[in-house]
């Protein structure tokens, strides 16, 4: 299987905090991998490293062999690399329809003078677009909150239209910041099942940001564990919840009797 | 109808079509510039000059006006947009002000502080109302389409716009040049029906106007701003009051609205995606006929 | 010939200092700017004038007075317009269009109730020069420069000597923790905007004295806002630097160049500055965290 996310050597410092150093990984197609740590290890200024926000200090970054430094978020996001935020960055006056909307945009080939005049099928192309943004938000259970303020969501239906926001790209890779956060026992099993369907479905390769260990247990091929900044361990869920480095640091450490 | 009624409607047209393009770049884009009016001074200047000089035909004067304000906007947008909010809010400020100064000193060729007479009085209330429907509907268009949605995407959540793909900055910078052009053709509007402009007519309280106008009107709201524009066009000239009484009223109803009701008349209705709506009804209907949850 | 502009602009860079410090005050507690900031310094000079030249108070009186005065129109415009606009959580950017609208009212207002005529204030200081080996400055500029510096080095002495300019720091690192710190944040914010407008007033006066008081004097603080985002918004010192800046390269420019484009070259400069350093010289970056 050919690795779709090729990260070497990857470095970020801010001045003198190295919020990364030297941190690599190798997500085959269809994988589904895992970061975890504890907060201000460096995470998602991972993500945000990938997604062209910050620019690395060093190393490489490669989609499907293709170099992403150097490259505006924006690109990044046209070769089919959707994200989901830590904070939920919703479109939050514009309706949850709307939000899905706005995001089918890569796929409208229409141009401005189209757009002005109306001319050259532009009533057929955003009918296109309705009906994808219509169909994502029916597979995510939203449709019937389609019209709502999206702001006025409760937090796991915002999760879930970020969700569907970012698939709206058509992506080959989808960086999920910590999917489970806020949800209980219940809603995190049905996460699980909804992000395997997702995976096969939209044929996905992903890479996720997780606290919730039995979500990454049940979910990751492969764990990736950072602890400031740096890589302490990283291998199949097994393997690192054996490691003692990643237990002292991250799962919890017993008490040593004096 | 009087010919000061045709004057006030009129007026209310050329004021109309700068507002318009204040709105789609600050109230759909949440983008502050204080330097419209010198884009609106560009447009009066080169096409008056276009009509006076080169004796061009009232629309080709009025494209030449639009034209160079646009590329200005262009070339000032690439520079400065990267700034952040208050920075090139002070740029924009600075453009218009030196405008304002370059026109001032180029005594030979803009007639200086004093003013340029003479300009051939081709602006008739048809020609205001062809432009203001046109200005209007194309505003219209624009909205509601992917370049609309991707400029509220940025005024709501930037970096999640980039996340879907849109190029925040050629969009702001579309945006800005939009704006520009609607303040330049409303500016040539103005010079051939005014037939006399000076530098001192387009300064800041008149970039202040506009966006004070957007604001009241209700950010994100092209009816807001038709309709604000037309209030505050009109009812200074209902109470027969002063100009200065009008800038009085203008800044007394920003602060009221602002503190009180910051969506202004209309908030951010009536921009509705009606059409996905009924496309949202039909799916349901259909999917009530099927019987079975299964996608199409 | 050189040096005596140079101190011509160091005196106006002064004023402009005045100003800029005030507004500098302001955004770095709220994160917005004064447009109000001149026109308060304008109301103000018209207080002084009022004062000293129509009831005829002596000068220093009335001075204090003008102050004050400008101070208590300052907090007013706070208690008026921006506590309801941060009570309602609203952008930062509605604070800046309440301070435009608050600039046009107080402008428009003072154009209705006394005219757009120019007022000269009567001699205060002797108008001449005093002469410092060759070069000659005079009094009212002399006298203009020590009381900007004494203003701003009572405002810096309070900001890191006493508790409220601890507290004030406090609140514009951040407003909330400072509130759950106990800090009463409304109590300071007053204070701030009282002290700024005081500054404003200060400022007004010595531009009233120097020139003439007019409604749109309060377009000087045009200057100051270019001062404080040359000098890094939020910054004072930043501000006062590039207030000095402005002044010497307005009075290069007026003298060497053309009177008529030394706007156009104070703007050309910020554009030029800006973009080398988007933030301005001492301004600070801050990331958002994603």
């Amino acid at each position: 299987m050919t690795a779709i996310l090729d990260i070497k050597g990857l470095d970020k410092f801010f001045g003198g905090v190295k919020a990364i150093q030297n941190f690599s990984v190798e997500l085959p197609e269809f994988g589904i991998y895992g970061l975890i740590g504890p907060n201000g290890a460096g995470k998602t200024t991972i993500f945000n490293t990938i997604t062209g926000i910050y620019r690395p200090t060093g190393g490489s970054i490669r989609l499907q062999g293709r170099e992403l430094v150097g490259k505006q978020p924006f690109q990044v996001a046209n070769l089919g690399v959707g994200r989901t935020f830590q904070n939920i960055r919703l479109f939050t006056q514009l309706s949850v329809a709307e939000n899905v909307f706005i995001a089918c945009q890569s796929d409208a080939d229409y141009n401005l003078l189209g757009a002005l005049t109306r001319l050259g099928g532009f009533r057929a192309k955003e009918a296109r677009l309705r009906e994808k943004s219509l169909y994502l938000l029916d597979y995510m259970g939203l449709s019937q909150v389609a019209e709502a303020k999206a702001g006025s969501l409760p937090y796991g239906h915002q999760r879930k239209l970020e969700i569907a926001r970012a698939l709206a790209l058509n992506p080959r890779l989808l960086l999920l910041d910590e999917p489970a956060a806020g949800m209980n026992g219940d809603e995190s099993r049905e996460l699980v099942d909804f992000i395997f369907r997702l995976h096969a479905e939209f044929k996905l390769s992903i890479l996720m940001i997780e606290h919730h260990m039995d979500v990454v247990m049940k979910l990751c091929q492969h764990i990736t564990v950072l602890n400031f900044g740096l890589t302490i361990a990283d291998g199949t869920p097994a393997q690192i919840t054996r490691d003692p480095g990643v237990i002292e640091a991250y799962l919890g450490r017993e008490e040593q009797p004096c | 109808m009087s010919t000061y009624e045709q004057g006030i409607i009129i007026l209310i047209g050329i004021n109309i079509i700068a507002v318009l393009g204040v709105s789609i770049l600050t109230g759909f884009t949440r983008v502050f510039s204080f330097g419209n009016a010198g884009f609106m001074a560009i447009g009066a200047y080169v096409s008056a000059l276009l009509s006076l000089r080169a004796h061009a035909p009232f629309v080709a004067a009025i494209l030449g006006g639009m034209a160079v304000a646009g590329a200005i906007s262009w070339l000032l947008g690439k520079l400065t947009l990267g700034l952040r909010g208050d920075y090139f809010l002070i740029a924009t400020l600075g453009f218009g002000e030196c405008v304002r100064v370059l026109f001032e000193y180029l005594d030979p060729i803009t007639g200086g502080a004093r003013g340029m007479p003479g300009i051939p009085a081709k602006t008739t209330l048809p020609a205001v109302t062809i432009s203001v429907v046109l200005a209007i509907l194309l505003a219209w268009n624009f909205l509601h389409s992917r370049y609309g949605r991707n400029l509220m995407a940025i005024r709501e959540q930037g970096m999640a716009a980039e996340a879907v793909g849109i190029d925040t900055a050629h969009y702001k910078t579309l945006a800005f040049v939009v704006s520009a052009i609607y303040a330049g053709w409303s500016g040539a509007l103005y010079a051939h029906y005014l037939t006399f402009i000076a530098p001192n007519m387009f300064n800041l309280d008149k970039s202040a106007e506009l966006t004070i106008t957007v604001v009241i009107g209700g950010l994100g709201s092209l009816t807001g701003s038709v309709i604000s524009t037309v209030l505050l066009t009109v009812l200074p000239e209902v109470l027969r009051a002063a100009s200065t009484y009008r800038m009085l009223f203008y800044g007394v109803a920003v602060v009221l609205i602002i503190t009180v009701r910051p969506a202004g008349l209309m908030g951010y209705r009536e921009f509705s995606l009606a059409p996905l709506h009924r496309a949202l009804d039909r799916w349901r209907a259909r999917r009530l006929a099927a019987g079975t949850g299964a996608k199409p | 010939m050189l040096f005596q502009q140079l101190i011509n602009g160091v005196s106006i860079g002064g004023i402009y200092a005045l100003m800029a410090t005030g507004y500098a005050l302001i955004y770095s507690l709220l994160g917005f700017s004064n447009w109000a900031h001149g026109d308060v310094a304008m109301v103000g000079a018209y207080i002084g004038f009022l004062c000293f030249a129509v009831v005829r108070l002596p000068f220093l009186p009335a001075a204090l007075v003008a102050v004050g005065g400008a101070g208590l129109l300052s907090v007013l415009n706070e208690r008026v317009a921006y506590r309801r606009i941060r009570r309602n959580n609203s952008p930062t950017m509605f604070l800046m269009i309440a301070a435009m609208g608050l600039s046009v009212t107080l402008q428009n207002f003072i154009l209705v109730t006394v005219g757009p005529k120019f007022k000269t204030f009567p001699t205060v200081l002797p108008v001449k020069s005093v002469s410092l080996g060759g070069l000659h400055i005079g009094v009212l500029d002399l006298v203009s420069l020590a009381v900007a510096c004494v203003a701003i080095c009572a405002l810096q002495f309070m900001i890191t000597r006493t508790q409220a300019g601890l507290a004030i720091k406090a609140c514009a690192s951040n407003m909330r923790v400072s509130a759950l710190m106990g800090i009463n944040i409304d109590r300071y914010v007053t204070l701030v905007f009282f002290l700024a407008g005081a500054l404003a007033g200060v400022g007004g006066l010595l531009v009233g004295l120097k020139y003439t008081v007019y409604p749109l004097m309060g377009n000087i603080s045009l200057k100051a806002f270019i001062a404080s985002v040359f000098g890094g918004l939020g910054s004072i010192p930043g501000a006062i630097v590039g207030a000095l800046f402005i002044g010497v390269m307005e009075v290069l420019v007026s003298g060497y160049v053309s009177a008529g484009l030394r706007d156009l070259f104070t703007f050309g400069l910020l554009i030029a500055v800006l973009l080398i350093r988007p933030d301005g010289l001492f301004g600070r970056t801050v990331e958002e965290k994603a």
